[in-house]
């Protein structure tokens, strides 16, 4: 590389040292050449676009939303308008809103709407669809299939924020970490800014093999590497089937046609199969069967060893293995009977059980919003009574947010609690709590005492509604 | 602006008040401070604290005042909870040390006895805390911020102030002295005098972030505790297992009596009663309990803590509109805080169930023991044992209480078994872990 090259680098670069003190040395650079700078920015950057949208805040005790506004890169990945960016964009209880894509810079900049597509469970990005009645052929990002190494010097793009308009930038870094569990990962050596995450990974022969990303998903066990700081990278074959055959645009995070067994399990490790005078020949634990699930009502028991699952081994010596165990159970047939092979008390035996579809999901559980008094409810699930400590027994809605300065409000009802009886009316489900909320709102009574379940007790709280004439 | 001038105005016109007040009973102030003055207690207990996985001795300062003239001494409990040694300075700057015959978690209360064979030491009169007023002038003695033999002046604010209101859940049996005379840390177990010289309550608590908001637990509800502690070395009460609320959380209904029965715990005795929420305690024995608001409720729980344990209740109950008579048996009350044992070779503590820990965590019967700290890279942190996880069983054996653990946890440690299987309970979870101990290293 000639002189006049690393004189050009470097002065590309110095807005990233100021962005970042612990930016990358020239010396990276040196391996890179400028073409494929060019390369980039001609063929890569038209292809990179900002997603404005807004994103809803709740408050963690009253359940109420605020709503910001904020931004992240997104590629678009197909000449339709297909745009894949980082998963954080898409957070259990924070559905982007009003989403804003911006294409183009300067003059030719053009603002699109989008809608979001089902978020992949195996690989922590999101992809979204660009909705306009025009036919335009966007520019995208063609990735290609390419194994990285240890060192290999990679570049990556990164959005400036709004005081630089929003202009692109070139940063090198290498590969510093080949991480092999639970899947193959890799590290790069350097910390990157927040505008860098979701952009792509181009290698020294100038082809986009990946992009940049932060934490797992959650079935790989996301939150073991949740917060972890380190930036990863996202090799291609990990995204490239969402890119040729992308996701449904059915709801957010819709996992209801899973398999589920309903049992909580833990790695069987050197440790348990010595006490337990196991065979080493792997297994994965049972610690907790939730009643009433298909596990349950099998006889599976606390202390089971489950050996082997519809003809598939199962080995789970580490925290990370029971994500491939849940991902077996999640993918089997359903509605059919399935043989699971065991140990209890030291021996081996059988059942058979047939799966059914995983219960709904807190998060996507019915929910209804009360505007008379401020109440947003939902139906109490059965994962959510587990996260609460709340018996299979317990009926009720579950609050989700109370409007500051409802009646609601004032009566001092609060997140999680679940409403059992309304004045004397039952509330068992949300259908019901619907029901009540119009019953009341017809009688207009003067004063509702709220039967609550709060934790571990029982309480009272009256509403005096404001009723209006 | 307008508010802060208007304050402003207030301050004055309070300010001006004082100092009448000030001038014309001067006297009566020096006369009252005289009374209580030798009795005064600076109370410094090296007191047991179990931090993280550890039991520790810390050294701590606090106040209290001598009530009978052969040493007995009255402070908090979170004074001088569990210590071995308490050194006391009397008011005439004498050192003597004291030993903790009892405390009582529920009011906070502990009573010491000075290691002296003195039978003439000054004591202090106790008042009648039923007849205080607001705004009638009081003092608080003790040692601020270690500070001993300080005195402050101001006046009754709130003669029953219910902290439950604002979260506070501590004080089950009795409203608060709420005052403005200036209470500190330090100031805790000391003395809220009359003018009269008499004492009327317990200075114990202030409203951090608040200028003279402090709060003294009134004499009548502690001399009833302080006897017990005296005679039995503790406090016992009874219990039913009901939770109650006052009656506006249901209805504003002037002409509405009892009390709403809002939660019932399980497996108590009001449970076997078949007593549910929602119903409503008309009376207890034949005494009405009526709670109209959340002040009204430590007098109905003190009704049934006060009943011997075993008794039988008579329980006038409402439900819907028959009034029923139930009969439910007393229990004795469950201690508010579990007895705590510190468990070096594995680097954690562990503290006997309470009934307030066995309802959190819905243990159906009420067995195991509470972890109540881990050491950082001990074995059982290392095991991946958590604060606040439940042991339930080891090796396949169910723990019946402390005493239980701590006697399989030592044959363990005792044999040097290699490894021990726990089944812990952990929110509504329960798992393994395994905890194993490596042969100690030769020095």
């Amino acid at each position: 590389m000639s002189f006049k090259n690393i004189v050009k680098c470097i002065s590309l670069f110095s807005i990233a040292m100021v962005l970042c003190l612990a930016g990358p040395t020239t010396a990276i650079a040196d391996t890179i050449g400028k073409n494929i700078y060019q390369t980039i920015d001609k063929q890569f950057i038209p292809a990179l676009c900002r997603i404005n949208y807004a994103t809803e805040i709740t408050n963690a005790s009253s359940g109420e939303t605020n709503r910001r506004s904020t931004y992240t890169m997104g590629i678009m990945v197909s000449n339709d308008g297909l745009i894949m960016a980082h998963g954080h964009m898409q957070l259990e209880n924070r559905t982007p809103k009003k989403i804003k894509v911006t294409v183009g810079a300067g003059d030719d900049e053009k603002e699109y709407g989008a809608i979001m597509l089902k978020k992949p469970d195996d690989i922590n990005v999101v992809f979204l669809k660009i909705q306009t009645e025009e036919k335009v052929n966007f520019p995208y990002i063609s990735f290609k299939n390419s194994p990285f190494d240890l060192g290999d010097p990679i570049l990556t793009v990164g959005l400036l924020n709004q005081n630089f308009d929003y202009g692109k930038i070139i940063r090198a870094y290498r590969i510093g970490s080949v991480i092999t569990e639970p899947r193959v990962t890799y590290a790069v050596d350097n910390a990157v800014n927040f505008g860098f995450i979701g952009g792509p990974v181009v290698n020294a022969n100038g082809h986009a093999i990946g992009v940049i990303g932060y934490d797992l998903s959650d079935s790989e066990g996301g939150d073991i590497y949740t917060r972890s700081g380190y930036p990863l990278v996202y090799q291609t074959s990990l995204f490239k089937k969402y890119i040729d055959n992308p996701p449904s645009e059915e709801e957010l995070n819709s996992n209801e046609n899973d398999a589920y067994l309903g049992v909580f399990s833990q790695p069987l490790t050197e440790e348990y199969a010595e006490y337990w005078k196991l065979p080493n020949e792997g297994g994965i634990i049972v610690s907790t069967v939730i009643p009433g699930s298909p596990a349950y009502k099998a006889g599976f028991k606390m202390g089971d060893i489950i050996r082997n699952f519809n003809g598939t081994p199962v080995t789970a010596q580490q925290d990370q293995d029971v994500v491939s165990f849940t991902k077996l159970v999640r993918e089997s047939t359903l509605n059919e009977p399935l043989s699971v092979l065991f140990y209890r008390d030291g021996k081996q035996q059988e059942i058979k059980l047939t799966l059914t579809t995983r219960p709904t999901a807190g998060r996507n559980a019915a929910e209804y919003e009360d505007t008379v008094f401020g109440i947003t409810a939902r139906d109490l699930t059965t994962d959510v009574k587990i996260a609460l400590n709340l018996s299979d027994d317990v009926q009720g809605v579950i609050i989700t947010r109370v409007k500051s300065g409802s009646d609601a409000s004032l009566a001092r009802l609060r997140r999680n609690f679940v409403i059992q009886r309304m004045g004397n009316i039952s509330v068992n489900n949300i259908e019901e709590f619907k029901k009540a909320i119009e019953t009341l709102s017809k009688d207009k009574p003067q004063e509702i005492p709220i039967f609550c379940r709060v934790g571990p007790n029982t309480a009272f709280f009256r509403i005096q509604p404001r009723w209006k004439n | 602006m307008i508010r802060s001038a208007l304050s402003v105005v207030l301050t004055g016109a309070m300010c001006v008040g004082c100092a009448t007040t000030g001038i014309t009973s001067q006297h009566s102030v020096i006369a009252a401070k005289d009374k209580v003055a030798p009795s005064l207690i600076h109370v410094s207990p090296v007191k047991e604290v179990f931090q993280r996985g550890e039991r520790k001795e810390v050294s701590v300062t606090g106040s209290g005042f001598i009530i009978t003239s052969d040493g007995y001494v009255v402070t908090n409990e979170h004074v001088a909870g569990k210590s071995d040694y308490v050194r006391c300075v009397l008011f005439d700057k004498d050192e003597v040390e004291a030993e903790v015959v009892g405390t009582d978690p529920y009011t906070d209360i502990a009573v010491l006895k000075l290691r002296t064979d003195r039978t003439d030491l000054p004591f202090v009169k106790l008042g009648d805390s039923s007849k205080l007023e607001s705004g009638q002038s009081v003092m608080a003695m003790g040692s601020p911020h270690g500070l001993s033999r300080s005195v402050s002046l101001g006046i009754v604010s709130v003669t029953d102030r219910n902290m439950e209101a604002m979260g506070s859940k501590g004080a089950p049996y009795n409203n608060w002295i709420q005052t403005d005379a200036a209470i500190n840390p330090g100031n805790s177990g000391g003395p809220l005098v009359n003018l009269k010289g008499e004492v009327i309550g317990i200075n114990t608590r202030k409203l951090s972030g608040a200028d003279n908001v402090g709060f003294a637990i009134p004499i009548d509800i502690a001399r009833q505790v302080i006897e017990e502690i005296i005679a039995n070395g503790h406090v016992t009460r009874s219990d039913v297992g009901i939770t109650f609320q006052e009656m506006t959380r249901i209805t504003e209904d002037p002409t509405r009596k009892g009390v709403v029965i809002a939660s019932v715990d399980p497996l108590s005795s009001a449970q076997k009663a078949l007593i549910q929420p929602g119903d409503i305690l008309l009376s207890l024995n034949g005494v009405a309990t009526n709670a109209r608001f959340i002040e009204d409720l430590p007098r109905i729980r003190k009704l049934i803590a006060d009943a011997p344990v075993g008794e039988i209740l008579n329980l006038e109950i409402q439900r819907n509109d028959k009034v029923v008579k139930i009969p439910v048996k007393t229990n004795e009350k469950s201690q508010r805080k579990g007895e705590q044992k510190e468990l070096n070779e594995w680097g954690f503590t562990v503290s006997a169930l309470t009934a307030d820990v066995i309802r959190r965590a819905q243990l159906e019967n009420g067995k195991g023991v509470f972890i109540s700290g881990v050491k950082a890279g001990e074995l059982a942190a290392q095991s991946k044992l958590q604060t606040r996880d439940i042991i339930l069983t080891i090796d396949g054996e169910t723990i019946e209480d402390l005493d239980d653990f701590n006697e399989k946890y030592r044959k363990r440690i005792d044999s040097k078994q290699e490894l021990t299987l726990l089944t812990i309970k952990r929110g509504a979870l329960k798992i393994f872990r395994i905890v194993k101990q490596e042969e100690a290293d030769e020095a």
